[in-house]
């Protein structure tokens, strides 16, 4: 039972990291139908600019997690450079395949650009301590401070950000372009700034999820954002790319497969698995889990 | 005129290929001659991780051949010519160690050191045996690298010997039944759990539970070690390299639950380096490994080693400096028992079984695979406050195995 209990935890734990990796690529490809393979790279951002901005926060005796707001801007700013820079002007002369390439050559820029800053450099990075060590004790297993807060904040994040998409001006403004664009114009609605503050949350949310990824396996290296990319893009393809909820419910899914096949089947066939179970449900509902008909966006 | 432009641009060429010859010491073509021209350089190439997870390694390596060339060409060289070295990085990663290799092969270097890690060697040990140049390891340590009558020796105990002496300590420790968490993906990990298991058979230790990781740097070990708490064992054989171990392994152990003793291999050389600044310090308490040499160590040749290297670069030498500076004096010896640089007459000479080698890392011969027979240091992690320190536990010897 302990057993059981343990691996349930490591895999929300994992999960919920997915999961809010998975927004940035979902809230993208949900608006401008682009899967933005350097958002796994924003991470990797998130992750640097922490590595510099937590000792500064300590100093000014905040707790170490106020880094994250630095860590916010930077990527919001790198996330909109990349837009603004990259994807814009190709989107505009070329067509969806050519945008994907430009997305996995910003990925690549982005990994060897951080080798080629000499105060990041290729060598691996170990974090600071984020929050506090130790855990609360259920039944014969431990459950960390960390574990915990990893959970409630990606919990309230996720949640925030639905009411955003739902509720307020900007965010009903985000599903109309993702929508129609042409009708978005219509409407009023600057499609370009829409966009653009669409690339500023998802990569602000990368460096959430540094924050949470940094705190529960603190090594930091240029290319960490490859392999927790690529999981989580699975994430969002797996409950149904361009749906928030179902983002979330990818992440949790494959942190479990993930757990549960160390734990249970095999230690070393986890990333076997993960993968398997995508290719099954891609075959049985190829629009994911949450997936229904095209054009019901984000 | 277009033949004098030709000509320029091939030396054009020379110089921009000599120019990515890479680190300090570069120099036109190698000898090919060897030991004919007796004023030329001796080149000796160096392969290791100089950047990626596993750059302390690579550090450790060439900074250990750079004292000790540094050394050489005070006292006047080997046989009277000078030692020049080139540097090649191949990030922890066997393609980048096999172009490695080839680069420095194309500049006409048959001296090799390298690499630090078995994955990487194992994916030249073919190609130098092809070329017919020399590779000295100084740290890979799997068993199947070297074999007899071949150009491949190394500078270290092989991962048989160092498998069974942590088997060997773990008996001596009083500990009944053990687990291993290992990587059966990679040929170091692997090795160390075939060997480590194999001795603790031979020993009458039962191994209750092994668990495997998909890869040498997964990020979650949690569930392994839940096994291991599960299985009820008193020590947990996890041979990894210290990128994983500090931030990683330990703290998922401790947190899992698990409480008893942590063993580890050369691999965890560097991990100090590598604790969460702010992390609960006593998870690293009951953390035991196997090195080839231990800095605190008081021999004389140690200390002046220590002290050298200190004053040099500001820094305690790891393992990877001491047998990266143990490589070159090593060529040294068989270079001036051969009389010549070639590669061919190195090889005779390093395949030798009675030379003896007095070194940083013990006064050892080769066996007949071209790998030392010494012992291996036993060291300990604890918990020193404000950081992890380490202290020597003992010395144990091939006799110890009996």
């Amino acid at each position: 039972m302990s057993t059981f209990i343990q691996t349930l935890i490591v895999g929300i734990r994992l999960g919920s990291v997915y999961a809010l990796v998975a927004l940035g690529y979902t809230m993208v490809y949900g608006i401008i139908r682009l899967i933005n393979f350097a958002h796994g790279d924003f991470i990797m951002v998130g992750g640097y600019t922490m590595i510099f901005t937590v000792p500064v926060a300590l100093a000014l005796g905040l707790p170490a997690w106020a880094a994250v707001a630095a860590a916010a801007v930077v990527c919001a700013l790198v996330g909109m450079g990349t837009e603004l820079i990259a994807y814009r002007p190709v989107r505009k002369k070329g067509n969806n395949m050519t945008a994907l390439i430009t997305a996995i050559a910003m990925s690549l820029f982005l990994e060897n650009l951080a080798q080629a800053i000499p105060a990041i450099g290729p060598n691996p990075k170990v974090a600071s301590q984020i929050f506090a060590p130790g855990g609360i004790e259920i039944g014969s297993v431990t459950m960390e401070y960390t574990t915990i807060f990893t959970i409630i904040i990606s919990a309230v994040v996720m949640l925030l950000l639905y009411w955003f998409t739902q509720r307020t001006r900007m965010g009903r403004a985000m599903r109309c372009v993702a929508e129609d664009k042409a009708a978005a114009t219509l409407m009023g609605i600057n499609v370009n700034n829409t966009i653009l503050l669409t690339f500023a949350i998802g990569s602000g949310l990368a460096a959430v999820a540094a924050l949470m990824y940094m705190a529960q396996y603190p090594r930091i290296y240029t290319t960490m954002g490859s392999l927790l990319g690529l999981k989580a893009f699975v994430s969002a393809v797996l409950g149904g790319i361009g749906i928030i909820p179902g983002a979330v419910l990818g992440g949790v899914v494959i942190g479990l497969v993930e757990s549960f096949t160390t734990s249970y089947i095999s230690s070393s066939m986890a990333d076997t698995f993960v993968f398997l179970i995508l290719i099954i449900v891609l075959v049985l509902k190829p629009a994911g889990i949450m997936g229904k008909n095209v054009g019901e966006k984000v | 005129m277009k033949k004098y432009l030709s000509i320029l641009l091939v030396l054009c060429m020379v110089l921009a290929l000599a120019a990515c010859g890479g680190s300090s010491d570069t120099q036109e073509s190698a000898a090919e001659d060897g030991a004919e021209e007796s004023s030329e350089p001796i080149i000796i190439g160096t392969i290791s991780p100089n950047t990626g997870g596993l750059a302390a390694y690579g550090i450790g390596v060439t900074t250990g051949v750079e004292l000790a060339v540094e050394e050489i060409n005070a006292a006047g060289g080997i046989l009277g010519r000078e030692v020049q070295v080139i540097t090649t990085d191949d990030q922890g990663d066997p393609t980048e160690c096999l172009n490695a290799f080839n680069s420095l092969v194309a500049q006409g270097v048959g001296l090799i050191i390298g690499s630090a890690t078995s994955g990487c060697t194992s994916a030249i040990t073919d190609a130098a045996n092809e070329e017919e140049i020399c590779l000295l390891s100084p740290t890979a340590t799997a068993d199947s690298l070297t074999t007899e009558d071949d150009y491949i020796f190394r500078a270290c105990y092989a991962d048989s010997f160092q498998g069974a002496i942590a088997a060997a300590y773990a008996k001596k420790s009083g500990c009944e039944k053990v687990g291993v968490v290992y990587c059966a993906a990679d040929v170091y990990s692997k090795g160390l759990y075939d060997s480590f298991s194999a001795a603790c058979e031979k020993y009458g230790v039962e191994v209750a539970a092994a668990e495997s990781t998909a890869s040498m740097d997964v990020q979650d070990f949690t569930n392994q070690f839940a096994a291991m708490v599960s299985a009820g064992v008193d020590l947990v054989y996890a041979p990894f390299y210290y990128d994983v171990i500090g931030p990683y392994v330990v703290p998922q152990a401790r947190a899992a639950g698990y409480e008893g003793i942590i063993m580890g291999a050369d691999g965890y050389d560097g991990v100090p380096d590598y604790v969460v600044e702010g992390a609960d310090l006593s998870a690293f308490n009951d953390i035991y490994w196997t090195n080839h040499y231990y800095p605190g160590d008081t021999s004389e040749k140690v200390q002046s080693f220590v002290t050298a290297y200190e004053e040099k670069f500001g820094t305690t030498p790891s393992a990877f400096g001491a047998t990266g500076y143990d490589c070159v004096y090593m060529y040294k010896a068989a270079i001036e028992a051969a009389g010549s640089a070639e590669p061919s007459a190195v090889r005779d000479a390093l395949a030798d079984t009675s030379a003896v080698y007095d070194c940083v890392t013990g006064s050892f011969s080769l066996d007949s695979t071209g790998t030392p027979i010494k012992g291996a240091a036993i060291i300990s992690f604890a918990d020193g406050g404000d950081k992890v320190v380490t202290e020597l536990v003992e010395v144990m010897q091939a006799s110890d195995l009996e």
